[in-house]
């Protein structure tokens, strides 16, 4: 039997928050690393790598801040680098960390991070300084009006009501009240959701992630390490990433490159990683996906993007209740990006959920019998898209 | 070896210093990533999956890469960021290649100097309780390490003298007719005015490929990676001896083992390392093997590491001879490149087989990299 497989061995993630007053940045990072140390039941020294997990300096507010987390990640004289894919990093630092393990550089990696997003100010300040100084910077963009117009156009497309905006929010709401580490965790209602104050119409506050405080790390390794050392692991078995065009310009108007209602390079990647997992037909192969969704109405072009239907029978299918824990395919079961974001790590923890689904110890959120998992990650300004799938 | 597929770089095209004024960053990026396509023979239709490094406060944009996504080529194509160095991108696109799952990446660094001040910049790296208020910028930690330098070496600063000389002659015979010429740098005690170099935009673009794909399109100037290590000190300065460089030594220990290198002088045909300070280059020798501190004062003056020298270090002039401040690893990765490819132009050292490419970035090169590359390809049973 090939010994090629890279494992997923170790999984930390904090009980995210909205502050953390009583722990540094580099403290949060610390902590996920010693869940994910303590869950691998591995020594420092087993650690051959880290890759580190940042998105924008400025949330941090210090510039390279992955320099500080040295420390944190035990890398003194090790092989350590960082990943930066926007909101998309940490399932991006994930797939670097196999880069390094697939190609026979290491045996074992860790990659983690964290964020203090409700710390930092104000997110969206930040976030705007992602887009052109000279055109776009001005309008003022950020990322939820950007989402905004997403929703919009998916309105304009394929129906979407806000209504089923809110259904999305009721959802991953009841299933966050079931994980102890989403940030939030009170159920609401479609009249809740529907009264909350808008943000950027059609976008309300309860159709927003919240911004969140808390860290993450994983520890991969290689299937020859697992074997020897007799180790538990849950294995990525298909990853890829896509991109689309950096200008929004270029995903609206008569001719877009890409429509902006929709998530053409989140399925591109899909339809790779899926190619390497052998994955032919998604909506009967796979059991549970964490798909990263900021704002409920991009849950929709996430959940057509990962190839369970059509693009916008999504709408349908959720009411029927096809998404929810219980039903036949649960879509963000931990509550998603949507009840938590702490930005560095959110994308790795949609993979770290994933892996805990098909290793069947996510617990009160575990999807029944979850043996094949999907991951994403979305960063820039709905640009870099990561994807993974993972196996038991 | 220890990767499952050898890596090899196929195309390079390094752009040390940029007269900016009629081409925005983005065009330059465009120009220097079409540069090293048509250096590979390739189009952007080969290329499998993209690594960038950039630098958010020196670009001034919150994640960097977004912007670089469309002149690297990277619509609908697998682009990742490492904006800890220039060099780790190269690190990546190597070990994604190595793989097997992609045929080729190309790899894509600059260094722009718009910013209002780029020491500022810097600063912002610091962490805001204990070292920004010093003020550190590179300078100031590229100064302490002097310091420390010179506080352990007796006579090290005429001997810093002597390398800087050297590689500002290396920099007048690879680059005799410079697209600028770059201005000395201020002075940060004990480095003298014109001890470091100021900064100046620059762009550097590679292409990496499998074995396969090379042997598939007949290319035949390669620089094989025979060896990788990298490695990271901490970053809190009191934590570290400055005087020492052991990242360095952790990752040319990595690099020497996979390539098989035991003894680099006689193993090694030529080198590039990252002389942001004449000091820093003392250090790299003594990292990676080639010249203890002991013997530092006479292997350069017996120009051992000068051009007709036993191995000959910073041909292209190096950072004395051009600092695109966040690029400058990736260029010593190219450079060397080039020179086992024999493509390294005024600066070619006759008979390159083996090369020796050291990184360093941050404040006072905490983070470390030292690539091998050969001319052969490794035979594998």
């Amino acid at each position: 039997m090939s010994n090629d497989r890279v494992g997923i061995i170790g999984i930390g993630q904090s009980a995210f928050q909205a502050r953390r007053d009583d722990a540094s940045y580099p403290d949060l990072v610390r902590e996920a690393v010693v869940l994910a140390m303590n869950d691998a039941a591995l020594e420092f020294d087993d650690i051959e790598a880290v890759v580190y997990s940042l998105s924008p300096d400025a949330m941090v507010g210090i510039g390279n801040a992955e320099r500080l987390g040295v420390d944190a990640v035990g890398a003194r004289n090790k092989r350590f680098l960082r990943i930066n894919t926007g909101g998309a990093t940490g399932i991006s630092s994930v797939a670097a960390a196999y880069y390094h393990i697939a190609s026979g550089a290491c045996d074992v990696v860790l990659t983690a991070g964290a964020d203090k997003v409700g710390e930092c100010g104000d997110s969206q300040t930040v976030l705007n300084k992602i887009w052109d100084p000279t055109y776009e910077r001005q309008l003022p963009l950020g990322t939820i009006n950007m989402l905004g117009m997403s929703a919009i156009r998916y309105m304009h497309a394929y129906g979407l009501t806000e209504e089923d905006m809110a259904l999305v929010t009721v959802k991953n709401r009841r299933q966050a009240a079931l994980n102890p580490n989403a940030h939030l965790r009170r159920i609401v209602t479609v009249d809740d959701v529907l009264a909350s104050r808008c943000i950027a119409w059609p976008i309300k506050l309860l159709d927003s992630c919240p911004q969140s405080s808390g860290g993450g790390a994983m520890v991969l390794a290689s299937e020859r390490f697992i074997k020897e050392r007799k180790l538990e692991a849950v294995w990525i078995t298909g990853l890829a990433h896509c991109s689309e065009s950096y200008w929004l310009g270029d995903r609206m108007g008569k001719n877009p490159a890409a429509d902006h209602a929709d998530a053409f390079a989140l399925g591109r990647s899909f339809q790779r990683a899926y190619k390497m997992a052998g994955i032919t037909n998604p909506y009967e192969q796979v059991h549970v996906a964490e798909l990263y969704a900021p704002f409920s109405n991009t849950e929709y072009h996430a959940i057509d993007a990962a190839g369970f239907c059509k693009p916008g029978e999504s709408i349908g299918m959720l009411r029927e209740g096809q998404f929810e824990l219980g039903g036949k395919l649960p879509v963000n079961p931990s509550g998603g990006t949507l009840c938590t974001n702490a930005i560095a790590v959110t994308a790795m923890i949609r993979v770290a959920e994933i892996a805990l689904q098909v290793w069947g110890r996510a617990g009160a959120h575990q999807a029944k019998g979850a043996r094949v998992g999907i991951a994403s990650g979305n960063g820039g300004d709905h640009q870099f898209f990561g994807t993974m799938v993972i196996e038991a | 070896m220890a990767y499952k597929i050898q890596p090899g770089v196929i195309g390079c095209a390094i752009r040390p210093a940029i007269a900016a004024q009629d081409r925005s960053l983005e065009e330059i990026i465009y120009d220097t990533t079409q540069q090293a396509l048509d250096d590979a023979g390739l189009t952007i239709e080969d290329i499998d999956g993209i690594i960038v490094g950039s630098n958010d406060q020196l670009d001034g944009r919150a994640i960097s890469v977004m912007m670089a996504s469309g002149p690297v080529g990277g619509v609908d194509r697998d682009i990742l960021s490492t904006p800890s160095g220039s060099e780790h991108a190269f690190i990546l696109g190597a070990l994604r290649v190595a793989t097997g799952q992609f045929q080729t990446q190309l790899v894509v660094s600059w260094s722009p100097t718009e910013a209002s001040s780029i020491g500022e910049a810097e600063r912002l790296g610091a962490d805001p309780y204990f070292h920004r208020a010093l003020p550190l910028d590179e300078l100031s930690a590229h100064a302490l390490q002097a310091t420390a330098l010179e506080q352990r070496v007796p006579g090290v600063r005429e001997v810093a003298a002597s390398v800087l000389a050297k590689n500002r002659r290396h920099g007048a015979l690879a680059y005799p007719d410079p697209p600028l010429h770059p201005k000395p740098g201020p002075a940060r005690w004990p480095l003298a005015a014109g001890t470091t170099t100021s900064p100046v935009t620059g762009c550097v673009a590679m292409v990496l490929a499998t074995a396969d794909f090379i042997a598939e399109r007949g290319l035949v100037d390669v620089a094989w990676i025979r060896g990788m290590g990298w490695a990271t000190e901490p970053s809190f300065l009191g934590d570290r001896d400055l005087s020492t460089a052991p990242a360095l030594a952790a990752a040319a220990q990595q690099a020497y083992k996979e390539a098989g290198i035991t003894d680099p002088m006689m193993q090694l045909d030529v080198a590039e390392v990252t002389d942001a300070t004449p000091y820093a280059e003392l250090l790299a020798y003594e990292a990676l093997g080639l010249c203890g501190r002991e013997d530092w004062a006479a292997r350069v003056g017996d120009g051992t590491f000068a051009l007709g020298g036993r191995l000959p270090v910073n041909l292209s002039g190096g950072v004395q001879t051009f600092n695109p401040v966040f690029c400058t690893g990736l260029i010593r990765v190219a450079e060397i490149a080039n020179q086992v490819r024999g493509h390294a132009g005024a600066h070619q050292h006759r008979n390159t087989r083996n090369g020796l490419a050291q990184a360093g970035s941050g404040f006072a090169m905490q983070y470390q990299a030292a690539i091998v590359f050969g001319r052969e390809r490794e035979k594998r049973a």
